[in-house]
């Protein structure tokens, strides 16, 4: 599956928009880093920017013009205002997380593990959002992933039978992937992973067979 | 004089008359050349919006482009990317923002369409090699005129109409590794996929 870079069909959905919000933060935070993938970005943009200019137009009625001028009048100052509100910007991460991943309510799981459930700073999305911790040196127990699962390094690093993936590498492991990762070097190892929804029946008959599917 | 002597690789990008005008957006706030980018780009936008199943805010949405347009084209530099690329993300990001406004039910959303979907040249410290993004942009229109209709088609649903690769092979009535062999080929030849590994 894909190891350290999202694939170019990822990125290509994600320059068109069509990603779900915590699908696109993982890229985001990996394109913050990763220059290569940063400049796959750049040309995908620009292919999107082709592609609208290649589609039919439709005109625009005749005031608009005169509207917008009219909003932007209203507001003189907004540039000024825009480009500070750039410069105290906080990285996405910041805002969502705080300043030290370390301090966040931790769940201890099993052994060297500990999780998180973000999923609801995610309102209306369908899909799971989960940090991990793998505490220095710890071990994670042999397991295979539900779905597809989209993982992000955000500090640290762990290392599989695959290879070692460093802050800011990007994996993508699904039913497929068995995997015993194990956290290297001095840092505990913090991921962040998108899962997949699980399939959810619904009906009332189904309803009740649910719980017994899982 | 010296005028014959003044065309070093800069001018290269400057032979694309919308960053220009971007340019002088940003740089002298200047209306007539904000016209003229409405009158090129708003057409495309509107129905990029309805495209995008936006049809009744279709309007709103250009409005919503082009003032974000003017506020932030003090930031456009014309050597991080062309106007059209520039003004192709700002559309995307609006229209992603709208359909993330008309969803919100009162619950907070602490993670802003902007953190999340970046516009390039913008929150960027590292001046990049600029002049590949030019040429990527002219290398991308080129290359697209060479490409089959078929792959053309694939791209413009997931580009125009933010479907995904599963619902192009959906409403293709192929099957997704079709759809995802088209988009490669296609990308390909864009030259997008470079160092791809395992795909």
């Amino acid at each position: 599956m894909t190891r350290h870079h999202p694939d170019t069909l990822t990125l290509m959905e994600y320059s068109a928009g069509n990603l779900s919000e915590p699908h696109a933060l993982c890229i985001r935070l990996h394109l913050d880093q990763c220059s290569h993938c940063r400049s796959r970005v750049d040309t995908l943009d620009s292919l999107g920017a082709v592609m609208m200019e290649s589609q039919p137009q439709v005109g625009v009625s005749s005031d608009m013009f005169d509207s917008i001028l009219s909003r932007i009048d209203s507001e003189p100052d907004m540039t000024e205002q825009y480009i500070s509100s750039q410069a105290k910007r906080k990285s996405p991460l910041q805002k969502l997380l705080g300043d030290n991943l370390n301090d966040l309510p931790w769940k201890r799981q099993l052994g060297d593990v500990s999780v998180l459930d973000i999923s609801e700073r995610f309102p209306g999305q369908s899909e799971q959002v989960v940090l991990q911790k793998l505490a220095a040196g710890g071990k994670a127990p042999a397991h295979t992933h539900r779905g597809d699962e989209t993982t992000i390094v955000l500090q640290g690093a762990f290392a599989d039978q695959k290879g070692v993936f460093n802050q800011w590498d990007f994996v993508v492991l699904n039913q497929e992937d068995e995997h015993k990762p194990v956290a290297v070097g001095c840092e505990d190892c913090i991921t962040l992973s998108v899962l997949s929804a699980p399939v959810k029946l619904t009906g009332t008959f189904t309803r009740l067979l649910n719980p017994f599917i899982r | 004089m010296t005028t014959l002597d003044q065309k070093p690789a800069r001018a290269e990008g400057r032979k694309d008359p919308w960053s220009q005008m971007l340019e002088k957006v940003g740089k002298n706030q200047d209306r007539q050349a904000y016209h003229a980018l409405f009158e090129h780009f708003g057409p495309q936008i509107k129905y990029y919006a309805m495209a995008n199943g936006l049809a009744s805010h279709a309007e709103e949405l250009v409005q919503e482009v082009f003032v974000s347009i003017w506020r932030r084209s003090c930031l456009y530099d014309w050597r991080k990317a062309a106007a059209s690329t520039w003004i192709f993300t700002i559309a995307r990001n609006q229209r992603i923002d709208m359909l993330r406004k008309m969803k919100r039910t009162s619950a907070e959303m602490p993670v802003e369409t902007e953190d999340l979907w970046q516009i390039p040249g913008e929150n960027e410290d590292e001046p990049v090699t600029s002049l590949h993004r030019l040429m990527s942009e002219r290398r991308v229109r080129e290359s697209l005129s060479h490409l089959p209709e078929e792959q053309i088609t694939v791209i413009a649903k997931v580009y125009m109409e933010s479907k995904s690769h599963q619902m192009v092979a959906d409403e293709l009535n192929i099957p997704l590794g079709t759809v995802k062999s088209r988009v490669r080929l296609a990308l390909n030849k864009l030259k997008v996929i470079l160092q791809d590994q395992n795909v």
